[in-house]
């Protein structure tokens, strides 16, 4: 972890239009779920579904899109990277700092409007407030640290994550069971259902299985963009 | 008294352009040919063809799948008016990789002036960009249902084709089209860099298409059913589909029904319009810096 870098990131992250792309879900969430309670629907069911379909579903690996490639993608893009590259510092240590910023900003940006959002709805009955809490909490790591990757390996890391996140775990995950185990989405979904005794909520994917998996994806794609740092080619842009 | 001109302008060999000069008209097509070819990454790298030509390939496998079933197992295949609503999230993916290239090379570049010195002004310079979008999404669409039709004619099932609903599908394309080219090239032109707007861009499908979904399901269980159709067009391909229900009388493809009246006719153009009039403010904007 280097503060400097890090201090760096924050600003570039914070600083341009892509914080509007960072607020404005959050905040479209903590108006839907006043929405729903002004129109009288803030049952336990409808709590579910909004966590379910926006929050985890929509929202989560958006920001983790956003976060996750937007702490490093530009300055690949622009090839300011070198100068960055150029500096006395580990490889490795700069994907771990760049890493720990955007975890940091999707804890911020989606786990914390998760929770507003839930409480808003149906204060802490059944626990579904702090399940979908801490599945976002930990999904938004992984989805971060993946993204992140992707935005080291790729130049197209924004639509390759799209395609991951919209067809492999949107449309492939809802008809082929089997593709639910390698989705992180599911694994988040895992830890909000062992926090939640919601009747309404059921996973498909064991903890057991979703815990490590979550671990292993996310140090082994942090491993990764760091070794991929170390022998990165800046190329043009076609 | 008058001074003699002390500064000259030498001819220093470049070879002058002697032929036709076509004219505005003329660049804005140049501008829009060039452009779709862009969008399908014809004239770019080979990487550049990957996403366009891998995502056009997914969209001809439900028709290639449809008329397999009908020559087959000589049942119906995917109706005609519901292909775009199937394949919805591919269509967002393709606008939402593409729609960036059109706009932001030349907005984080600063081109925009040198077009802008050109006979070609804002308006052809945005028509232009809007047009080859549209036209790639309607290619996108179109040609898959083109093909399923013409395996519908050659496996040449008993009883007659369904040519009424493949030209309402074909009409309902066209409006496919001009909306979500207006929706991307809107969304895209707000940034210069070409990740953010593939982020915006897909940002608004997932956002309307999860709004829609949530507030149908809660509206539905609380008996609103009137107030959860009207949700449903919160997502523009039910919008698009509520209009071909309403314009060509085809079936609903969310399998609920859309709201009665020729409401979604009348929010599909002010979308348009919309979009359009925070383009052309953009690109005042851009244009002078």
């Amino acid at each position: 972890m280097n503060t400097v870098v890090a201090d760096i990131t924050y600003r570039a992250m914070l600083g341009r239009k892509r914080i509007w792309l960072l607020v404005l879900l959050p905040v479209a969430l903590v108006a839907i779920a006043a929405l729903l309670r002004l129109i009288g629907g803030s049952d336990e069911h409808t709590a579910v579904l909004l966590m379910k379909t926006f929050a985890i579903g929509t929202m989560l690996p958006l920001l983790g899109l956003i976060a996750g490639t937007g702490v490093i993608a530009p300055e690949i893009e622009d090839g300011t990277i070198i100068h960055l590259l150029a500096k006395p510092i580990s490889r490795p240590v700069i994907a771990v700092t760049k890493f720990i910023v955007a975890a940091s900003l999707v804890a911020v940006f989606a786990a914390v409007p998760t929770f507003i959002a839930a409480y808003l709805l149906i204060r802490d009955e059944s626990g579904v407030a702090y399940g979908f809490t801490l599945g976002a909490l930990f999904g938004g790591v992984a989805y971060a640290a993946v993204f992140l990757l992707l935005g080291v390996i790729t130049r197209h890391a924004v639509t390759v994550g799209v395609i991951y996140a919209l067809v492999w775990e949107g449309l492939v995950g809802g008809y082929v069971p089997g593709a639910r185990k390698f989705s992180i989405q599911q694994w988040a979904q895992s830890i909000a259902d062992q926090v939640s005794s919601s009747p309404f909520f059921k996973t498909d994917v064991s903890l057991g299985f979703a815990v490590p998996a979550m671990i292993i994806v996310t140090l082994g794609a942090l491993l990764w963009a760091g070794t991929r740092l170390r022998s990165l080619s800046i190329t043009g842009d076609d | 008294m008058t001074s003699e001109p002390t500064a000259v302008i030498h001819d220093i060999g470049y070879r002058h352009y002697e032929g036709a000069r076509l004219g505005r008209g003329s660049a804005a097509l140049a501008l829009a040919v060039n452009s779709l070819r862009g969008v399908f990454g014809l004239g770019r790298t080979a990487r550049a063809k990957i996403m366009p030509f891998l995502l056009a390939t997914i969209m001809l496998l439900p028709a290639v799948v449809s008329i397999a079933v009908m020559a087959l197992l000589k049942q119906d295949g995917l109706p005609y008016p519901a292909y775009a609503v199937t394949m919805q999230a591919v269509l967002a993916i393709f606008l939402a990789a593409q729609s960036p290239y059109l706009v932001a090379p030349d907005l984080r570049f600063r081109v925009l002036p040198l077009y802008f010195s050109r006979p070609v002004t804002v308006v052809d310079y945005i028509g232009a960009k809007l047009a080859a979008l549209a036209v790639a999404m309607f290619l996108l669409i179109a040609v898959p249902l083109t093909l399923l039709f013409a395996g519908e004619l050659l496996v040449d099932r008993p009883g007659p084709p369904h040519t009424s609903q493949y030209l309402a599908a074909m009409g309902g394309a066209v409006v496919y089209a001009v909306l979500l080219a207006a929706i991307g090239i809107a969304l895209a032109s707000l940034t210069p860099r070409r990740g953010l707007g593939v982020a915006s861009v897909i940002a608004f499908y997932l956002f309307t298409s999860a709004v829609s979904a949530v507030f149908f399901g809660v509206l539905l269980s609380i008996g609103r059913e009137t107030a959860a159709k009207w949700a449903m067009l919160i997502n523009p391909f039910f919008l698009v589909d509520a209009v071909q229900v309403a314009l060509f009388g085809t079936d609903p493809s969310n399998g609920e029904g859309y709201p009665p009246g020729l409401w979604a006719c009348l929010i599909v153009p002010v979308v348009i319009a919309v979009a359009v009039a925070g383009i052309l403010l953009r690109y005042r904007k851009a244009a002078s810096s």
